[in-house]
């Protein structure tokens, strides 16, 4: 037995929750307030429920989330179609309905109109109300024009029983890297589209214009009042180099640092995600498409990772979440994962922990400057 | 002009016998003599140029696929859609017990496995070229990991 085995086994006597909770499926927030982040690091753990909600008095209700579907046409993939209808159909069948969809971006995988228009078609299956934030792949091909005529245009926000509801756009803002390059629209959208790409650099961000109008945007709330931000990436520092932040998400926080219940939703990153930075509390949702590997550093303390996926079967390490908001304004998840097992529970079984000897570096073909 | 094409022919058969000639002395006097930098240069090009190239195979650049004669996807995914800078290729673990393939396998196997199961495309040949450019790519960017040979 290695050190890492008799760490696990000791975390399993004597944190672990006891698995009679059959917690199997739903992963809650709230873990900072359990005995210190570095246990909430360890493998092993079913993340608890906290008991220190605070009275707020809204309705209850459920929503849902879908992102990183990364449609091609049809006659290239059907593979992430499949798996696009298959969380549709799930999230139409859902009993009590959700009161509303949000769809987190990144519907096609080269902004090209076909997939835009194919991804439309599929979620015209849900019947609830929908709401949509883009990702990079729906907007560079020309510039967000086939994604605004179809879903509208972001930043958005709503009220519902209670909860402010924010959507931001975190990827129109780039740099331009294409213009002084002379590159097509499609040489534009295909690095935009390359993760570990050099060339977009650090595409994402919130931007002056949009921060101004989420200071405006929450100015009448109360600070005790729950909100919601969706986004299409994380609003902290994962991994830059992947995108995986936006630029100026320290700028963000100090606009959402008054509000005592802010819970940031987020796509990009297709994997299991949770971490805190003061009152913000950030969660990352699946991709239906692909799971991404967690980045070689960064990954929040607080996250209880991913279970590695099998690349054989497509429909492993994906999926799509229900989140329930309680009447305390607090904000649940239940990733729904199409396998029995969401979280690893030993370093050999998780996407963090079989990395404990990979060291990486970038890749070189794409270089056109230095970032 | 019937004898300049002639003496073309014979300095261009010169060069080449020479270039031969070269080569075969370089391999036999491979080690035998100090090496200059212009030399670490120049194996230190050979490798980048197969880093290159497998950094375009690994990322779908068509060309470089057509130019090398291989077909690694016919899904529209690339190798790097799942793995970003090489990440979760794990070189530094093979050759292992590969539970998808239920085998003790090189990583050229895993790197047939994934051009042939996620990616469905056409397997290449274990000496191929651009089996030799994928694994140059995918172990310069894991260098400096630990080798851990046979851990799952």
């Amino acid at each position: 037995m290695n050190g890492s085995q008799g760490t696990y086994r000791n975390t399993d006597s004597e944190e672990r929750p006891d698995r009679s909770l059959g917690i199997t499926r739903r992963t809650f927030l709230h873990k900072s307030f359990l005995a210190g982040a570095a246990g909430a690091a360890t493998f092993g753990w079913f993340p608890l429920i906290n008991t220190i909600d605070l009275a707020f008095g809204a309705e209850s209700f459920k929503f849902a989330w879908l992102s990183d579907t990364h449609l091609y046409p049809k006659d290239v993939n059907t593979r992430f179609v499949e798996k696009t209808e298959r969380a549709v159909k799930e999230i139409q069948a859902m009993q009590p309905a959700a009161d509303f969809l949000i769809f987190g971006g990144d519907l096609a995988q080269l902004g090209d109109p076909v997939e835009l228009d194919l991804g439309n078609e599929i979620l015209k299956q849900v019947t609830i109300n929908k709401v949509f934030i883009p990702g990079e792949h729906d907007w560079y091909l020309d510039m967000g024009a086939k994604w605004e005529q179809l879903f509208g245009k972001p930043p958005w926000s709503f009220d519902h029983k209670g909860v402010r509801f924010i959507g931001l756009d975190t990827v129109s803002r780039a740099p331009d890297y294409w213009s002084i390059k002379k590159m097509s629209p499609k040489e534009r959208m295909g690095h935009m589209a390359t993760l570990d790409g050099s060339v977009a650099g650090p595409w994402a961000g919130v931007g002056h214009d949009q921060l101004a109008w989420l200071n405006s945007a929450l100015a009448d709330l109360a600070q005790d009042a729950p909100v919601i931000v969706f986004s299409h990436n994380p609003l902290y520092e994962y991994y830059p180099p992947w995108n995986f932040w936006v630029r100026d998400w320290r700028e963000v926080h100090e606009i959402l640092q008054p509000f005592s219940n802010v819970t940031n939703i987020h796509g990009h990153t297709h994997q299991v995600l949770y971490n805190e930075i003061g009152n913000l509390r950030s969660i990352g949702m699946l991709a239906t498409s692909w799971p991404w590997p967690y980045a070689p550093e960064g990954v929040p303390i607080l996250t209880t990772p991913h279970i590695r996926a099998d690349p054989g079967d497509h429909f492993d390490g994906v999926g799509w979440a229900q989140l329930d908001v309680t009447a305390a304004g607090r904000v649940e998840h239940e990733y729904m994962m199409w396998r029995k097992d969401i979280l690893a529970e030993a370093p050999w079984d998780s996407g963090t922990g079989d990395n404990a000897n990979q060291v990486l570096r970038p890749r070189i073909a794409d270089r056109q400057w230095p970032y | 002009m019937k004898r300049k094409r002639y003496a073309l022919i014979v300095l261009g058969a010169t060069l080449s016998l020479s270039l031969v000639v070269t080569a075969v002395l370089n391999q036999a006097l491979a080690h035998k003599a100090k090496h200059t930098p212009e030399q670490l240069q120049a194996f230190q090009d050979v490798l980048m140029e197969q880093v290159r190239l497998g950094d375009l195979l690994f990322h779908g650049d068509g060309a470089t696929a057509q130019q090398m004669g291989v077909n690694l996807s016919r899904t529209g995914m690339a190798c790097a859609m799942c793995h970003p800078f090489a990440s979760d290729t794990h070189p530094h673990e093979f050759p292992k017990f590969q539970e998808q393939m239920n085998a003790f396998a090189t990583l050229r196997d895993m790197i047939n496995w994934c051009i042939e199961k996620p990616n469905e495309g056409e397997i290449i040949g274990t000496d191929s070229e651009a089996m030799k450019a994928l694994e140059a790519y995918i172990y310069w960017s894991n260098q400096g990991s630990k080798l851990d040979t046979g851990r799952h």
